[in-house]
């Protein structure tokens, strides 16, 4: 889950404050297993309630998804038009809400007080309004798809 | 009239059960069948005599670079004469295919014919049984003319060579055909499906799980309702019943249906909607999210 | 006038009531009206079947086969010519023009004298071949008649034929005898399946040139069943050339003749009169001919047919079809509902370049002159321009071939089966859904969720 990562890592020198407070640093020979169990701290301790109830949203589209596509090599893909409907609603529904994390997490840099953000993002509410449509239009054609 | 059903029968039966009783009857002498093989010395090789009037017991073996001689005397009666009809007659005891070869005939009823595979139809090469070889002695006037079997004619081929064949076209019945189907695509056994539909059906209540876990509630409802009740309760609603519409769409509506139901809500649900968040923003400007 | 009329009404039904299926105006051409006389029997007896017959010697000027472009006569008997042919209006090129327009030929030949070159000529056009001396005759001394031809052995004795295949129908059938006498033979081409040979010589016969004396025959071109004494061409549009070897069995002296078969043979009389009907009805048209009715093409549907659209331009893959096909048969003098011979079928064939479908039709039904045959198929799983297509040729019939072309498409997207109805798809199914229901759920979460009081986010944008 390459996309939980990057933000995780992005929204980390936001805060500077919390890296100190946060668990113990890194050194530069950390085992891999140090190294992902900072990670897993240094997210559980910066992500914010809402942020993470979406990354577990995330979470069940990636097992749903998965599970969907391990049975499609089990068992063949006979109904191919189904399997298609059934693992891309799985996949589109999670590049959506991939991109609503991106739009609404930056909610920590502080500027969001503001109706339209100076940087040019839209505010969260506004986030939200286009993931609903998009998702609607995606249910819409995988449905029209599943037959 | 009865043995006229077939001529086949009728030399068979008349000219072999009765033969030659009275005097002016057809007959044959000195007969002799020999077979020679090229390259063989002479004196080598099959050399029989037929007893007159009568059949070789031994089949003759004609093979594909032999040469069957056959020689004898016609005699009308007793005395050796020359006959109009002297023929070595072939058939294929199956098909009944039938080809006679006609004898050089002298002045004094002594007769031969050579005879090699190149001479016999095609057809006649690929025979399994041996061939019926006959005599067929006849003339003109009122002697009674011989038609009797002489010998088995067998023809033996190098199974190396191939056999000739003749395609002949004749109209007739052809083959029945029957299409043969692709088959169709078949689903896994149902004890797999219905294991993966479990699998995929209890990943909701992993999410519900871990959604409470993390603390998720809906808190904000009472608080949302009680400052804009309309228009998050109608925004609510129109997505239920925009996925509703979806649910319909794919039991049973057809696409001309759902547009316009869809357009619809959908207009409802985009200006609820917009009403609905701008309260949410309201919370979120107020710090309460 | 009432009575007039209707005896009028009855003398024409007295003539219609048997005919030829294609017309009754038959040419006879005779070189020598002297010897009309002596066939008087066959030609009461194609008058009695309704035949119009005109006489003509082959050298008159106003003979001609074509009336302004048209066949001027339905069927031609040409009886063998004394001089070098037939003259100008009767060429082989005019003969098989004749036939190209439907027209039906008997040629009856002797061996008495020798056979001019045009005629063999035109015979070889048809692959009918006579021997190159053109004046042999069949001889065969186990088969004469002794009465007769005591000495010379040259009145061929045959048995009515029979079936010429196990699977053809027999036109010439009988239990009588027939009397040729002296018969030119001919071979048959080996490669036409346009003909067939009526009846052949007995295996003990064999062909020689009585002009050539020779005290015995040393080379024969045939012998035996090789040799053919009467032969059929049917070409391709259905006319029938019929190659009779000896005109003389035609006449009245051997209509009713007694004859007598070497060995203990017992007297009797000659079916030569039965034959000649037998084998004129054939080639003029008044037996063997078959005709098609209504053909019809539907999807197969139990019990009420009325509502089913008959002759669909259109079907789909895999479609239950039924196709049925009416056949009647012209026999001397109405059409009769025709039968197929034992071991023949009349077949269907479901084509796109090849046939996907070949199958024997079965009777199913009888209609007073007609025979109904069908077969029920499905449609192959392939879509294109078929064509339904029954092709019957066999010999001594008249040719059946039809063609009817219909679209096969694939399935509409809305007749393939629903995807719950396959339950492989089931599991994609609930994937769906169960996305789409946890998005509701998301929805409702993300708008109301309020955020837990531990929450360190909250106070650190404060």
């Amino acid at each position: 889950m390459p996309t939980k990562r990057t933000t995780a890592a992005a929204a980390a020198p936001a805060t500077p404050k919390s890296l100190s407070s946060g668990p113990k640093t890194l050194t530069a020979n950390s085992s891999v297993y140090e190294i992902a169990h900072h990670v897993w701290q240094q997210y559980l301790a910066t992500t914010p309630q809402r942020t993470m109830l979406l990354d577990a949203f995330m979470a069940f589209l990636v097992l749903v998804g998965g599970t969907q596509f391990f049975y499609c090599v089990v068992a063949g893909n006979y109904p191919f038009n189904a399997f298609l409907s059934g693992f891309c609603a799985a996949v589109g529904q999670f590049v959506l809400t991939a991109s609503l994390r991106m739009q609404t997490s930056s909610v920590s840099k502080g500027k969001a007080k503001d109706q339209v953000v100076g940087d040019g993002s839209v505010s969260h509410e506004r986030a939200f309004a286009d993931y609903i449509f998009g998702s609607l239009i995606l249910h819409f054609f995988c449905i029209n798809f599943i037959n | 009239m009865q043995l006229w059903h077939s001529v086949l029968q009728l030399s068979l039966l008349v000219f072999t059960a009765a033969p030659t009783a009275a005097a002016s009857a057809w007959g044959f002498a000195d007969a002799t069948v020999s077979v020679h093989t090229k390259g063989a010395g002479v004196g080598a090789g099959f050399k029989e005599t037929i007893p007159d009037n009568k059949a070789l017991s031994k089949p003759v073996s004609l093979g594909s670079t032999d040469t069957l001689k056959v020689s004898l005397t016609a005699r009308d009666g007793s005395s050796a004469t020359r006959a109009h009809q002297v023929f070595l007659f072939l058939q294929d005891p199956e098909t009944g295919l039938d080809i006679s070869y006609p004898f050089n005939v002298k002045d004094n009823g002594k007769s031969k014919v050579e005879l090699t595979q190149k001479d016999l139809p095609v057809q006649f090469l690929s025979v399994s049984e041996p061939l019926d070889a006959r005599f067929l002695i006849g003339s003109f006037g009122s002697s009674e003319a011989y038609n009797g079997a002489a010998f088995k004619l067998a023809v033996t081929r190098n199974p190396d060579h191939p056999v000739p064949t003749v395609e002949v076209s004749r109209y007739g019945k052809l083959p029945e055909i029957h299409h043969i189907f692709k088959d169709g695509p078949s689903s896994p056994p149902i004890v797999i499906t219905l294991t993966f539909v479990a699998m995929v059906l209890a990943a909701l209540p992993i999410l519900a799980g871990v959604w409470i876990t993390l603390g998720a509630n809906v808190c904000h409802l009472p608080k949302a309702f009680k400052s804009s009740p309309i228009s998050h309760a109608v925004f609510l609603g129109s997505l239920l019943s925009i996925e509703g519409i979806f649910f319909l769409y794919y039991k049973s509506w057809t696409l001309f249906q759902i547009l316009p139901a869809v357009a619809a809500v959908g207009t409802v649900a985009f200006i609820s909607g917009s009403r609905a968040l701008g309260e949410v923003q309201g919370r979120r400007l107020d710090g309460s999210r | 006038m009432r009575w007039s009329l209707s005896l009028l009404l009855f003398g024409f039904l007295a003539v219609v009531h048997a005919l030829s299926s294609s017309g009754n105006r038959l040419l006879v051409v005779l070189e020598d009206a002297a010897e009309k006389d002596s066939f008087s029997k066959f030609w009461s007896d194609l008058e009695a079947r309704g035949y119009d017959l005109v006489f003509e010697s082959p050298k008159s000027d106003k003979l001609s086969l074509f009336e302004h472009g048209e066949k001027a006569y339905d069927h031609v008997l040409l009886l063998p010519p004394r001089s070098k042919g037939f003259g100008p209006s009767l060429s082989p090129k005019n003969i098989i023009e004749f036939m190209n327009k439907d027209g039906n030929v008997l040629l009856a030949l002797s061996g008495k004298s020798t056979t001019p070159s045009a005629v063999s000529s035109l015979l070889l056009e048809l692959d009918f071949h006579l021997s190159s001396d053109r004046s042999s005759i069949v001889v065969d001394h186990f088969n004469y008649d002794t009465l007769s031809a005591t000495e010379k052995h040259d009145v061929l004795l045959l048995q009515q034929p029979g079936q010429l295949r196990q699977d053809t129908k027999s036109f010439f059938g009988g239990s009588g005898v027939l009397a040729f006498p002296r018969a030119s033979p001919h071979t048959l081409g080996g490669s036409n399946p346009l003909l067939t040979p009526i009846l052949r010589a007995p295996t003990t016969a064999y062909s020689y040139n009585p002009k050539e004396d020779a005290a015995s025959v040393e080379d024969v071109v045939a012998t035996g069943s090789q040799l053919a004494v009467v032969s059929a061409m049917q070409a391709r549009n259905s006319a029938r050339f019929t190659l009779l070897g000896s005109v003389e069995s035609l006449q009245d002296a051997w209509f009713d003749a007694t004859i007598k078969a070497p060995g203990d043979g017992k007297e009797t009389e000659t079916a030569n009169r039965e034959f000649a009907k037998q084998l004129t009805a054939w080639t003029f048209k008044e037996t063997g001919v078959l005709k098609v009715g209504k053909i019809e093409h539907h999807l197969a549907q139990d019990g009420d047919l009325a509502s089913v659209e008959l002759n669909p331009k259109i079907y789909r893959i895999k479609n239950e079809t039924v196709f049925s096909i009416e056949v009647s048969e012209y026999n001397y003098d109405q059409y009769v509902p025709f039968e197929v011979p034992e071991n023949d079928a009349l077949q269907l064939e479901f084509t796109m370049l090849s046939p996907f479908h070949r199958l024997d039709l079965q009777p199913s039904g009888k209609t007073e002159n007609s025979t109904i045959y069908s077969a029920k198929f499905t449609v192959p799983d392939q879509h294109g321009i078929f064509s339904f297509r029954v092709n019957y040729k066999r010999p001594f019939l008249t040719n059946i071939e039809e063609k009817h072309e219909v679209t096969v498409r694939h399935y509409a997207h809305n007749e393939y089966p629903r995807s719950w109805k396959i339950t492989g798809g089931w599991v994609w199914i609930a994937g769906l859904w169960s996305v789409v229901g946890g998005f509701l759920a998301f929805v409702v979460v993300w708008l109301y969720s309020a955020p837990t009081s531990a929450a360190p986010t909250t106070k650190k944008t404060q």
